[in-house]
């Protein structure tokens, strides 16, 4: 299973969010600029009565990523997203919506930015029950005041995008959650919104449904490339879905990078214990995840034949054999151009320098700084040096996200 | 220290009556509007289901009742009342007396569901209200006859008035009750895709409710019928008058017959909006 992480770094940023805090209860300026001390969320709900949410938050979301917010339950992240479309106040700090700051908008304003630029998808799904699905799907539009016919023309597009065709008519009680969860989706893409935010959308599922709907969302979202703000609670989730992760504990962010980085430098113990639950990576072996090439190429080749065979097969590398399948090397097609210009005969020549490999029985755990540190694949190699197999940079993060279940299934 | 001493004494009955002339005084233009327009409805309705054949209404009801409870013997059952209240010579009365449940029951559907609409979006209105309700539904019926006597004097006015004021709380309860405990979720949603307050209302609060409206429907119908009966004491003509008049003159016979058909009237009105009231097929709302 390959990640998903062909995302063009865009340095646009969609979603500002700066220094917020959420509190809810009545005493709001005794936590905020009060000069005793609190210890913590418990400390501050026994002083003062209120429910500390959301602590100095700061983040940025930027255009057409999928950004993920995951933390345990209870640590402020439906709140968070709440208070971005203003479903709850903010008690301080700024959200910037394409530069604009939430916290200041009319209530016209407020409504254009919730009609036009985001929609949001919810845990519960949020379907209206005495409507069908046809009219569910068309509500934001009909809220805007878009004509019937048009508004459901649009909405049955949306239908048919997340291969809800046929079920129009019906009643969201009629359906499976994985279902209604499918409407809540087409309902927020038929504003055709520039942002979306799901709020765990899919932690209502049980596993097989999840994951099914983990890999329809990556498929939409490359029809639609929208900007995702994501919520989970579940680390595989993230991964998967994330081209960048924050993590949230008791109202603080903790930690935002890619998946690569919280895998492989996880800020601090709450997240290294997220991580390693959450790994199966720690028993799996190079030899259970690594696959066979499409090509090979063999040391006694001449430097055109290599190009020849690479761009006949629309690779840009490949790993060089000799005699009984020993490991040589790797040749990218760009150090070939250059060995061909110079006039060099042999892909010897062209081999990379300090290419990294592993053992068959590497853990898959031990890869990561390896894959971190590599644009290539991994050879896996023998202790004669014999080539066995290759692994990409995907795949072991890959490896993550299979379920318990594959494990046991194979 | 046996009896109560006479010099504490508090004219709340002094104060009462000079309130009512103030606001007889300073109101009265309003009042008069406002008569004129219950007389000049309760008249139409009247002069309309008499002028209505009795065959016809018989065949609609019938029909009505057998959609309503989707059962044909109760449509034909419905049916056979109305020929019975018809048999003891009281079809006029009767459509009197209907007239007078009708027009009171649309003026506490305009008052009662606002109001309770009202009540659901605001805490504060509802602690304002709730207590008024409940002080409403604790009352002895025939008080209200009271204010309205004074208010309007004698005749169909004050009693259709009495009316609405005893069968308007249900529906208001009912309606707030309903807007109150639509799933939040769903509220939500609707708020986050940039409804208005008010669509949300229209689009998902109010229709949600309507299974508790329509219960809040019944009820203040069947109240209004309840109370016609009492209302008869001041002026309202119809069955009510029928059974008074038979209590003075202690004529069991023809009490009875009127007391029959007032039951059989309200089992007929009851049936019909109950089973009017959609069922409630997505009761399991959001999850
Ligand atoms: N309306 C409210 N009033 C008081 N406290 C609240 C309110 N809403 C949330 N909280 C508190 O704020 C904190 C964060 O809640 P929130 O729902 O944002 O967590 P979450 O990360 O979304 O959890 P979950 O994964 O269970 O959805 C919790 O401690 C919760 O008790
Ligand atoms: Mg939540």
């Amino acid at each position: 299973m390959a990640i998903n992480n062909i995302y063009l770094q865009n340095e646009e940023i969609s979603i500002e969010v700066n220094n917020l805090w959420k509190i809810f209860g009545d005493n709001v300026e005794k936590v905020l600029d009060s000069d005793t001390q609190f210890d913590g969320k418990t400390d501050i709900l026994e002083k003062t009565g209120c429910v500390l949410a959301i602590k100095d938050v700061s983040f940025q979301v930027h255009r057409g990523e999928i950004f993920v917010l995951m933390g345990l339950s209870g640590s402020g992240k439906s709140t968070l997203v709440r208070c971005i479309l203003r479903l709850i106040e903010p008690t301080a700090g700024k959200i910037l919506i394409n530069g604009e700051n939430v916290c200041d908008c009319t209530a016209q304003q407020l409504t254009e930015l919730r009609r036009h630029t985001i929609s949001m998808v919810f845990q519960y799904f949020g379907l209206l029950p005495h409507r069908n699905i046809l009219q569910n799907v068309a509500y934001g539009l009909k809220i805007r005041g878009m004509a019937k016919s048009k508004r459901e023309a649009k909405a049955q597009e949306m239908i048919e995008l997340v291969g809800l065709k046929g079920w129009e008519s019906y009643l969201p009680s009629a359906l499976s959650g994985g279902m209604q969860q499918r409407v809540g989706i087409a309902r927020a893409l038929s504003t055709d919104p520039e942002m979306l935010i799901m709020d765990e959308p899919f932690s209502g599922l049980d596993p097989l449904i999840r994951r099914q709907m983990q890999d329809e969302l990556l498929d939409i979202q490359e029809k639609v490339h929208k900007t995702i703000l994501f919520v989970t609670h579940d680390l595989h989730e993230a991964l998967k879905l994330g081209n960048r992760i924050a993590i949230m504990k008791d109202g603080e962010i903790i930690q935002i990078g890619d998946p690569e980085e919280v895998i492989t430098a996880p800020s601090d113990g709450y997240v290294r214990e997220f991580v390693q639950d959450a790994s199966p990576a720690k028993v799996l072996t190079a030899k259970r995840i690594m696959e066979q090439p499409n090509v090979l190429l063999y040391e006694w080749q001449g430097p055109k034949t290599a190009i020849h065979i690479l761009e006949s097969t629309e690779l840009d590398n490949a790993f060089v054999l000799g005699r009984g399948s020993k490991f040589r090397g790797l040749v990218t097609v760009e150090r070939l151009l250059e060995i061909i210009k110079g006039g060099g005969k042999s892909i010897m020549n062209a081999l990379e320098p300090d290419l990294l490999r592993c053992t068959s029985d590497t853990i898959v755990e031990d890869l990561f700084p390896l894959a971190v540190s590599t644009r290539h694949p991994i050879p896996v190699v023998d202790d004669d040096g014999k080539f066995l197999g290759e692994i990409h940079t995907s795949t072991i993060l890959g490896s993550m996200i299979q379920d318990k279940e594959t494990e046991l299934g194979d | 220290m046996i009896e109560f001493p006479a010099f504490i004494h508090v004219p709340l009955a002094e104060w009462t009556d000079a309130a009512m002339d103030w606001i007889l005084r300073v109101f009265s233009g309003v009042f008069d509007v406002i008569g004129d327009a219950i007389l000049f409805m309760l008249l139409y309705i009247e002069k309309f289901l008499l002028w209505l054949p009795w065959t016809l209404v018989i065949v609609l009801v019938g029909i009505v009742a057998w959609r309503a409870t989707h059962r044909w013997w109760a449509g034909l059952l419905m049916a056979g009342f109305l020929v019975l209240i018809g048999s003891f010579g009281y079809w006029d009365l009767a459509m009197m007396t209907l007239a007078i449940v009708i027009a009171a029951v649309i003026i506490s559907l305009l008052i009662g569901i606002p109001t309770g609409i009202a009540m659901a979006r605001s805490n504060l209105v509802e602690t304002i209200i709730r207590p008024i309700l409940d002080a409403m539904q604790t009352m002895p019926s025939f008080v209200y006859l009271i204010p309205a006597l004074m208010l309007f004097g004698l005749g169909k006015v004050p009693a259709v008035f009495a009316t609405i004021i005893y069968a308007v709380p249900p529906v208001i309860r009912l309606t707030n009750v309903g807007i109150r405990q639509v799933s939040p979720d769903v509220i939500e949603a609707s708020r986050s895709f940039g409804a208005t307050p008010r669509q949300t209302l229209m689009e998902v609060q109010l229709p949600l409710a309507i299974p508790s409206i329509m219960v809040g429907i019944n009820q203040t119908t069947m109240m209004a019928l309840s109370m016609v009966v009492i209302a008869s004491m001041i002026g309202a003509r119809g069955l009510g008058l029928e059974v008074l008049l038979a209590i003075n003159r202690i004529d069991i016979g023809r009490g009875f017959e009127a007391g029959i058909s007032i039951v059989l009237l309200a089992i007929i009105i009851d049936r019909i909006t109950a089973g009017l009231a959609p069922k409630q097929e997505h009761s399991a709302s959001s999850s």
